[in-house]
């Protein structure tokens, strides 16, 4: 059995990179009194996974968790359980309980959807590129690889996008061969405006997936 | 925009964030309004270091237990962070409700090194509070206390107060006192002067220091009228087992120095080595017992979490019962994949079925110090190990499995020789020999042999606080005839630094306040961090020395006659001058002088009521 917890990350946390996020939580499901599931071998450590990394500086009301147990145990004991073995900014919103053969929530994840908060004089011109660059068929943008640059479509990553007073809301890809990073976003739209990316700070919201039917929804309902 | 905002601002441009950011689990938050006490305790270094040391846990919990009391943590903020901050005028803060420190009432600040002292002064200026005491008209209080508190006397025109000794019952006691005096609205200096009655309590203030001619001090004596004791005796808590101890710890998010459960067996030590400060300071022996070792263990894996539990001490191989507690901790801990590690493992404590039970859990690296490489010279610091049990130890760990061993020693030794530093050569060659007789089906592969020799630092408070320093050029010369020697072994790494670092040590470890001038002009010039390699600037030590008129050299280098007068003889650390003294005479004979527990050695601890209990 797994149980997919949701959770958020606020602002005061944003720091802790997705590596200490990761050894913090093998700590904190040793506290949860749960019936962890161990990996085998010399260094034993608790089964889990991450829905998506979240990048250093952002913050969220959208991370999953997916923490093996060996025994059978209640939604609400095991949300509770989680919520009392987490510090108030990393808040715990839902709890589900899988079987063995759900899908991975990595594996589930086709977009994310994020709120962008933009700061400094050049904010309204960067938000003011919205309509123009979604109104384009294809823009060519390069992206760094492990193997060198290649030529993206980067209009293609952007499934959604709508300016905000002080913003936009971004509904971007997030597979692993099509994504598109908010900041990568900002600095497009800042290119196009011919600014210097202003200061911003990016929230998660969702992270979506696809049903049998092909219809979006968000990860935990899948 | 509050400061709150206005530090988050300056998170994305530093260096490690996860320092300054707070909200760990377990952290603890209270109501400022609810409080009638707010303790700001400042470890003067990271917060990865900071955070991994046990005595600022247990006063942060035993402050925290208070209800009318809340303690937060302050760490020196790294040098990027430190510029920015003052760029953008944020003082320094506090993590827990990031208030800053002038705004709290007390400000604690543990002294765990003399090469902190700049960071003292680093974090007081960037608080906005004065340097000096007697420029302060309001702001908090600041309370030294730690190790380097027995010699506080180049930091006495910084701090307030300096607690001697044992801080759990002490510091409560200048909370409380601290209450009273807030609730009686009395003058500032009234605190002072009321502290003063605390046990342990040293009030540098409301003494006067006068000098003889030949620079060494002639008294230092308690200001007529201010009711201050002639000798500060230290605060000792008498019973270890009752005494309050973290069942929660912080669990920092970014990786620190010491990441795990530090469970302190005992306090104190019995040895008697010569040079070791600790074994001197913190005696006598107090253990915690087994059941209340195995509740606070408990309870601690529950809260934290973490999979490793530290037996703490400053001879953890020395426990009563160690066998017993390795034992009951390993079946208590081993399904819950907690796993139980020893430092500080003495060579001549019987190792084997200890680190048998150890091993089922996790292999440590095995890490021994037998400080000097000849019989002759560790009879003179009193190690009190032979060449036999090293050989007995490292052939037992290399049989169970050991392949890594890390060998302690120090350059510098009073009497110490050219041949006592080759003598640490052989004693690795030897080491490597005990690897190979083990057959190579039964030894782990890959043998690494790491010899770490640091500069020896005469400490006051010890059989050698009348050993001069020995000379700059004489320790790189020997540090290089052990290289050279060293280098001739396959398999054996070696370890050292540059003396200077441990010179501007000695300077201070001894020093008196006439180097509180010479601090603060190289603390203008630049000089933080100088425990740090890549902070540390000699150069500006040496300048500032010498434009404050100071001869570092009286201070390090200069051997001491036995009647001369020390800046600390008024702190009473619970060891008599009167024994160390005795002990410096045998170590010149190259004596030993057995473990106390074998029978009193007379160090003047059972002066104290409650020490040595049924010893």
């Amino acid at each position: 059995m797994r149980a997919l917890i949701r959770f958020g990350k606020q602002p005061r946390l944003r720091f802790i990179s997705h590596l200490d996020l990761q050894r913090f939580f093998q700590r904190a499901v040793n506290r949860t009194g749960l019936p962890i599931a161990y990996s085998q071998g010399f260094n034993p450590h608790p089964i889990m996974s991450f829905g998506s990394a979240l990048a250093l500086g952002w913050t969220s009301e959208y991370e999953v968790i997916d923490i093996k147990l060996s025994a059978p145990m209640g939604r609400k004991r095991t949300e509770d359980a989680v919520r009392a073995a987490l510090p108030e900014d990393l808040p715990v919103y839902e709890a589900r309980m899988v079987d063995d053969r759900h899908a991975a929530p990595m594996a589930l994840v086709r977009m994310a959807d994020y709120n962008v908060t933009l700061t400094g004089a050049a904010a309204p011109r960067v938000i003011e590129r919205i309509p123009a660059f979604m109104a384009l068929e294809r823009f060519e943008a390069v992206k760094k690889t492990k193997s060198g640059e290649k030529a993206i479509d980067a209009r293609a990553m952007v499934v959604e996008l709508s300016p905000l007073p002080d913003g936009f809301s971004a509904r971007l890809m997030l597979t692993e061969r099509e994504s598109m990073k908010p900041d990568q976003l900002i600095g497009i739209l800042s290119g196009l405006a011919g600014v210097e990316p202003p200061e911003a700070r990016i929230h998660r919201v969702s992270l979506l997936g696809e049903d049998a039917q092909g219809r979006l929804r968000p990860i935990m309902e899948l | 925009m509050s400061l709150s905002d206005r530090i988050e601002n300056l998170l994305m441009s530093v260096q490690k964030p996860v320092r300054y950011m707070g909200g760990e689990f377990n952290a603890v938050m209270k109501d400022p309004d609810g409080v009638d006490v707010r303790y700001a305790f400042l470890f003067p270094d990271t917060y990865e270091v900071g955070m991994s040391h046990l005595g600022m846990k247990i006063l942060y919990h035993a402050i925290n237990a208070l209800p009318y009391a809340w303690c937060e943590r302050v760490f020196s903020p790294w040098v990027d962070m430190a510029d920015l901050m003052r760029r953008d005028g944020i003082p320094l803060f506090s993590l827990e409700s990031r208030t800053p420190v002038d705004q709290f009432d007390l400000l604690g600040i543990t002294l765990q090194y003399e090469m902190s002292f700049t960071n003292i002064l680093e974090a007081l200026d960037l608080a906005g509070i004065p340097l000096r005491r007697e420029d302060r008209a309001d702001g908090p209080f600041v309370i030294c206390g730690g190790p380097c508190a027995f010699n506080p006397e180049p930091l006495a025109p910084f701090v307030d107060l300096i607690a001697l000794g044992d801080g759990e019952e002490e510091t409560i006691k200048t909370i409380e006192v601290y209450r009273q005096w807030k609730a009686a609205g009395l003058p500032r200096e009234a605190y002072l002067r009321m502290a003063a009655q605390i046990p342990g309590i040293y009030v540098p203030s409301l003494y006067d220091v006068s000098y003889n001619e030949d620079g060494t001090v002639r008294a230092v004596t308690p200001k007529p009228g201010s009711g201050a004791p002639q000798v500060v005796k230290k605060a000792m808590v008498a019973d270890l087992d009752g005494a309050v101890y973290p069942e929660k710890l912080i669990v920092p998010y970014g990786e620190i120095v010491h990441n795990r459960i530090m469970l302190e067996i005992f306090r104190g030590c019995t040895r008697g080595c010569r040079f070791c400060q600790a074994g001197m300071i913190y005696r006598p022996i107090r253990e915690r017992s087994i059941p209340t070792l195995m509740r606070l263990a408990d309870s601690l894996v529950s809260s934290t979490g973490y999979d490793e539990i530290s037996l703490m001490s400053l001879s953890s191989g020395d426990y009563s019962c160690l066998p017993e507690l390795a034992h009951q901790m390993v079946e208590r801990f081993a399904a819950r994949r907690v796993k139980i590690s020893l430092p500080s493992q003495r060579i001549d404590t019987v190792l084997t079925d200890t680190l048998k039970e150890t091993q089922k859990v996790r292999k440590t690296a095995l890490t021994l110090a037998p400080e000097a490489g000849t019989q002759r010279l560790r009879d003179v610091i009193n190690k009190g190990v032979t060449e036999a049990d090293l050989m007995r130890s490292v052939t037992d760990a290399f049989d169970q499995g050991w392949s890594a061993v890390k060998l302690y020693f120090m350059i510098g030794l009073p009497t110490e020789t050219d041949e006592d530093v080759l003598g640490i050569a052989d004693l690795a060659g030897k080491v490597r020999r005990c690897y190979f007789s083990i057959p190579k089906e039964r030894r782990a592969p890959g043998l690494r042999i790491t010899v770490s020799a640091s500069v020896f630092v005469p400490k006051n408070d010890t059989p050698f606080q009348w050993a001069p320093q020995l000379d700059f050029d004489t320790v790189v010369r020997r540090q290089q005839l052990l290289r050279r020697a060293l280098s001739q072994l396959k398999g054996v790494d070696f370890k050292y630094h540059a003396p200077d670092v441990s010179y501007i040590e000695a300077v201070f470890a001894r020093g008196d306040r006439r180097l509180a001038d010479a601090m603060e002009r190289a603390w203008r010039m630049g000089c933080r961090f100088d425990g740090w390699s890549d902070q540390f600037r000699y150069d500006l030590w040496l300048k500032a020395f010498e434009e404050t008129g100071v001869d570092p050299d009286f201070y390090a280098t200069r051997p001491r006659p036995e009647d001369e007068v020390f800046p600390w003889d008024h702190l009473d650390c619970g060891v008599t001058k009167a024994y160390l003294l005795r002990e410096w005479e045998k170590a010149k004979r190259a004596e030993c002088t057995p473990d106390c527990r074998k029978g009193c050695t007379g160090c003047g601890m059972k002066r104290y009521p409650g020490a040595c209990e049924g010893r």
